[in-house]
Formats: structure tokens, sequence, C-alpha cells
């Protein structure tokens, strides 16, 4: 029977060759990109959704298949069927960021992330205001 | 002095009631303005300013406008220019000019009737009430000028669960008259729904050269009514209204109403023959 110590001492080495294999994939040339062009929508002061078109493009080093997908109610899962595209307009009106992941379409391995930040227009500065607006003087 | 305690007593009650949604500083639109940009707003509709003085036409109301810039600290608000000198949560206090509104009665195109449409508004009255006054009378066609002054001072004001209290004191800047006034105010909003109702209950009180200046009789306008009417301070005791129904974000319904009992030391100047003065207007206020 394994001591604890044994028992940790194993689990250690264990998680620390997964975690070399981590490493090793980290490092390799990375063999597909995403890009998105706006990547932050601002709205305007009256209205807290984002209009607006956005553009994903990508480049991949091997011919493959991919999917877009995201957590926008719009846009769940897009798939490219020819190699000759490589990009994607949307029309999206979101009041909240979209994170758009590309995925290969037969290995569902993902490839790339892109965000679309939306935020806010800061709100105008205001204070107190000493008179009636109606006071008749 | 009852209808101010009859006011204070029933805004009172609808203080205990209200102040959950009083309780924001900026809770509505009336309360606080943007920084930086204009505000300006005319409001139409009808209303009329009754004059106290003898043989001088009330002063209808057709249009009232509104313009207001607040800078960091400057401030432009209807012709009142202010700084704040210092504010907290709970207070604020501004170094402020302002101008008296004892003039208006006298003249159509005093700022406060500015925009009061009507030729004669504030004009003489042909009607004679000489042959009531066994004294002799003041002939008001020849009434030397009460001229137009900014007054310069401090205010501040406490923002409290009841009601916020303001307290100014202004001094003529332009040796017009070399008086000075000092107003006590407190107001309550109320807001409810699309409605914001606020009261107010103001004692301004004037020195007696202001009261001189504006209400006294000089030797050249009647002898006799310059020495019988010797001016003294006075306390104006006033009860204000105005409430607004927002019916879109650039339009709103307007009632404003006030209320002016004034001072005895007012009243005893041979210029008046009315003890108060009213206003009212009821109209739609646009907001660009």
């Amino acid at each position: 029977m394994l001591s604890i110590a044994k028992k940790s001492c194993l689990w250690f080495l264990f998680y620390s060759a997964f975690s070399g294999y981590a490493v090793a994939e980290e490092l390799e040339p990375l063999t597909a990109s995403l890009s998105l062009s706006p990547t932050i929508c601002i709205t305007s002061e009256d209205e807290e959704t984002c209009n607006t078109e956005v553009v994903l493009t990508w480049e991949l080093l091997q011919n493959r298949s991919i999917c877009i997908m995201s957590d926008y109610k719009g846009l769940k899962k897009w798939c490219n069927n020819s190699p000759a595209v490589n990009s994607l307009a949307i029309n999206i009106s979101a009041d909240q960021d979209i994170q758009f992941v590309m995925i290969d379409k037969d290995t569902h391995e993902t490839l790339a992330g892109v965000k679309l930040k939306v935020t806010q227009a800061s709100s105008p500065q205001v204070r107190r205001r000493y008179r009636n607006p109606w006071s008749l003087f | 002095m009852h209808y101010l305690f009859a006011l204070i007593l029933s805004i009172s009650f609808f203080a205990t009631s209200a102040h959950a949604s009083n309780n924001d500083a900026c809770g509505n639109n009336t309360d606080c303005i943007e920084v930086g940009r204009w505000d300006i707003g005319i409001a139409l509709g009808y209303g009329v300013k009754s004059n106290p003085l003898k043989d001088f036409d009330d002063i209808p109301i057709y249009a009232v406008p509104t313009i207001a810039y607040y800078g960091d600290s400057w401030f432009f608000d209807n012709g009142n220019i202010g700084y704040t000198v210092t504010e907290g949560e709970n207070y604020t206090v501004n170094v402020v000019s302002t101008f008296s509104t004892d003039r208006a009665f006298f003249y159509r195109w005093d700022p406060s009737n500015i925009f009061l449409v009507n030729g004669h508004s504030a004009a003489r009255s042909n009607i004679s009430i000489m042959a009531a006054i066994p004294e002799p009378e003041i002939d008001t066609s020849k009434l030397e000028d009460r001229s137009f002054t900014y007054l310069g001072g401090v205010e501040a004001f406490l923002y409290t669960r009841f009601g916020i209290v303001k307290a100014s004191v202004t001094h003529d800047l332009f040796n017009v008259h070399n008086g000075t006034e000092a107003q006590l105010k407190w107001l309550y909003n109320i807001p409810l729904d699309s409605w914001n109702f606020e009261f107010a209950a103001v004692l301004d009180w004037k020195s007696e050269q202001v009261v001189d200046y504006y209400y006294g009789i000089r030797p050249s306008e009647s002898p006799y009514w310059s020495e019988k009417y010797q001016a003294e301070s006075a306390l104006n005791q006033s009860i204000e209204f105005t409430g607004q129904y927002v019916l879109t974000e650039n339009w709103n319904i307007l009632l404003v109403a006030r209320y002016t009992d004034l001072a005895d030391e007012i009243v005893d100047s041979p210029l008046l023959d009315k003890d108060y003065t009213t206003t009212y207007f009821v109209g739609a206020a646009y907001r660009f």
C-alpha cells in the first residue's frame, strides 16, 4: 500500500507531465488567426444597444473547414464550406460583449477567438441646479 | 401668515410619505443640470402676475423663458450668476448675484417681466381712485426712476430629508439703493411617476433702503407723502407651487402659482392698494 506521501508525489509527477505537454502545445506556431473590425462598439448616451456591422476575417495555414460560433443570439454557428471565403460580415444589435470563436468544423478544435466589446458612452456630468427653471424669477 | 403655516403643515404630511423618493440628489430632471451644456427652454401658455401698485395694471404672462449654464463651479441661471465655493452631499455654499423683483411692478421690461407680452403690462391704468383717497394723490405718471440693480452676496443650501433649506444675504452692488435683501426658503420636491411637484415657502426680508427706494415717496413726487410714509425694513411671505407633467423628453405641462403676502411696511406705501401679489401660469414648456 502506497503511503499518502508517495501518492502525492505521483500526482505531482502526473500533473507536471501534462503541464509540460500544455506548454509545448502553446509554443507551437499558430495555425489560424481570427480578427474583428471594429473590436469596440460605443453606444450613444441615449441608447444602450450597439447597432453596427462587424466583419470577421480569418487566415488559415492549412486548408480546413471552419465554423464561427458566438454567444450572440443572431449567430450561434456559421460554417464555411468554401476555402475561398475568409471573411464574414454580420449586422449586430447587442447591449453586451460578444465572444466569437473559430473552430475546426471536423475536429471541433478551437482555432482562435476574438471579442467585440460593447461599451456605453460615459454619462454626462451633472450637478445640482440651484434655481427652479420655471420660478418666474 | 396663516397661508404659510397651512402650507408647511400640508407639506410636512407629504414629506413623511415621499421621503424615500427624494433621497437622490439628482432624483429627477428638475434637480440637476448637465455641466457644460446650455439649458434653454420656453413655456408658452397663459398666466397673470397681479400688480399691487395702485394705478398699475396686472401683468399678463404668455411666455416664460429659461436659460441656464452650469460649469464646474460657475453658473448662470435665469439672470443669476454664481460661483460654488463649497459643496457637499448635504450642503452648498455659493457666491451669487441676483436682482430684486420689486422693480418689475414699475417697469414692463424689467428682467422679471421678460417675455411678458402686452404693451401696457405694468403700465398705469386710466382708472382713477383719486376720489376714494382723502389725502393728496400721487401722480403715478410722474414717478421718478426706480433703477435696475444687481445684488451680490452669499447663499447656502441645506439638503435634508425634510426638503431643501436655502438662506441668502445679498447687497446692492451698484449703489442704486445700497440696500440689503435676505431670503429664507424651504422647498420640497415630490416626484410621482410623470409628475413632479415642488412646494416652497419663502421669507423675503428687505432692508429699509430697498423698501424706501422702490416704495418710498420722493419729495419731487409728493412732498406730503414723502414726509408721511417712512419706509422701514420689511418681511414678505410667499408660498409657491410648481407642477410639471412630463409629456415627452422635451415637452412638459407646467403649472406655476405663487402667493406673496406683502409686509405691512410695504403695504403702508401710498403707491400700493393691495397687500398681496399673486402669480399663476399654465402652459406647455419645451426644453431644447
